[in-house]
């Protein structure tokens, strides 16, 4: 997993799989990388091959705790179509803003 | 009267679909392609129906019996290809010999369902969709007694289970002792096969729930066909294997399906099918009579 900060934005990439396994890296992770400054937050899944229930769980903690900020912007970038389907069945794809680019 | 009946080969475009048996065997409104023809073809006056199976003749043999309980003579008959209907003509039935259906019940690939020639089942998986959602208004024979339509556009198995506080909303189908649990939706567009469940707010619009499957709490099945833990949406024929068996998974215990057949039959020469899960019965929150439900046609 790769996390980088650029000014006021932090991209999340180059995550191979969310699991239980991986979950707990990634909340810690991106919650460490989150600082005063940060206004946007782009986690890149287009290398995320599989996702269970602990990693939908870490994407909506990350919800959780950027909702509570005003102005932060959280957006989940180019899931490919089995991660998007696994959104749309839980019902997480209406908590996220998706962007294809 | 004689008849004919071709099963199609595997389909490249819906691998899926054939996993567990041959193509004429994928199950549809409780019983499968090949059974569904079979009523059809006996209700035009077939007595005597051949069946050319190119690949799993066993499967169709065990799907059809000897079609005693359809009244006709059912024989079934591996073959390495799948002929054409103008091939099966030429070798099975020849140009004026008495005693067949009339032109073009006499052969059918099932390519398609009974009374829908121009709505291909095996094209896609949009098309397998398409199809048995436009077949749902004609999956109600004279011979079907456990099911009903409760409402128009909705048809409810008899030892289906819905709560009063489900919504069915037309046009779908809830199969024979399927289960539509408290806040559950279901529709418009929609089919729960036998035995499946949709647990409490879960939502199933425009999909297909295959048999024994389960549809967990809260999860939205939208544009898509899952069966067991596989999810494939058909309009992009994206599949997913669901990791979670709380969110889609099968209930066809392995008990279980060695005890009946793919349609949850139970097998002669075995013990009887057991519970298949105990969720099921763990679900049996008080429920309604078909008037207390909340319906939408």
């Amino acid at each position: 997993m790769k996390i980088e900060s650029n000014g006021d934005s932090l991209c999340v990439s180059e995550i191979q799989e969310l699991t239980a396994v991986t979950s707990a890296s990634f909340r810690d992770g991106v919650g460490y990388a989150i600082n005063a400054t940060t206004s946007v937050i782009e986690i890149d899944l287009a290398q995320t091959r599989f996702m269970d229930s602990s990693g939908l769980g870490a994407l909506f903690a990350l919800y959780r705790a950027t909702s509570k900020r005003d102005g932060l912007v959280l957006r989940l970038l180019n899931p490919v179509p089995e991660i998007e389907q696994l959104l749309e069945l839980t019902q997480m794809q209406q908590l996220f803003e998706i962007v294809r680019r | 009267m004689k008849a004919l009946l071709i099963c199609p080969m595997v389909r490249p475009a819906v691998p899926r679909l054939a996993e567990s048996g041959p193509l004429a065997t994928a199950p549809i409104f409780g019983g499968c392609v090949v059974i569904h023809w079979i009523e059809h073809l006996a209700a035009l006056g077939a007595s005597q129906i051949e069946i050319i199976a190119p690949d799993g003749a066993s499967q169709v043999r065990e799907a059809v019996g000897n079609g005693a309980r359809w009244g006709v003579r059912v024989s079934v008959t591996a073959s390495s290809v799948e002929p054409t209907r103008q091939e099966a003509l030429n070798q099975y039935h020849p140009a004026g010999e008495p005693g067949w259906l009339p032109s073009p019940h006499d052969v059918v690939v099932m390519s398609h369902l009974p009374g829908s020639p121009g709505m291909p089942l095996f094209e896609s998986y949009g098309s397998w969709f398409s199809a048995i959602i436009a077949w749902m208004p004609l999956a109600l024979t004279p011979a079907s007694i456990r099911i009903a339509q409760v409402r128009p556009g909705i048809w409810v198995g008899s030892r289906a289970r819905v709560s009063p506080t489900a919504e069915l909303i037309a046009p779908c189908w809830i199969g024979d002792q399927a289960s539509v649990v408290a806040g559950a939706v279901v529709g418009p567009d929609a089919i729960l096969e036998d035995r499946s469940v949709a647990d409490g707010t879960a939502r199933v619009t425009r999909s297909w729930v295959g048999p024994d499957t389960f549809v967990g709490p809260m999860t939205c099945v939208a544009n898509s066909l899952a069966w067991g833990n596989t999810l494939i949406d058909w309009r992009t024929d994206s599949l997913l294997h669901v990791p979670d068996p709380f969110l889609l998974s099968s209930l066809a215990s392995p008990k279980a399906a060695a005890t009946t057949d793919r349609f949850g039959r139970a097998l002669p020469t075995k013990r009887p099918a057991e519970a298949k899960h105990g969720l099921i019965t763990a679900m049996h929150a008080p429920l309604g009579s078909a008037a207390d439900l909340k319906l939408h046609a």
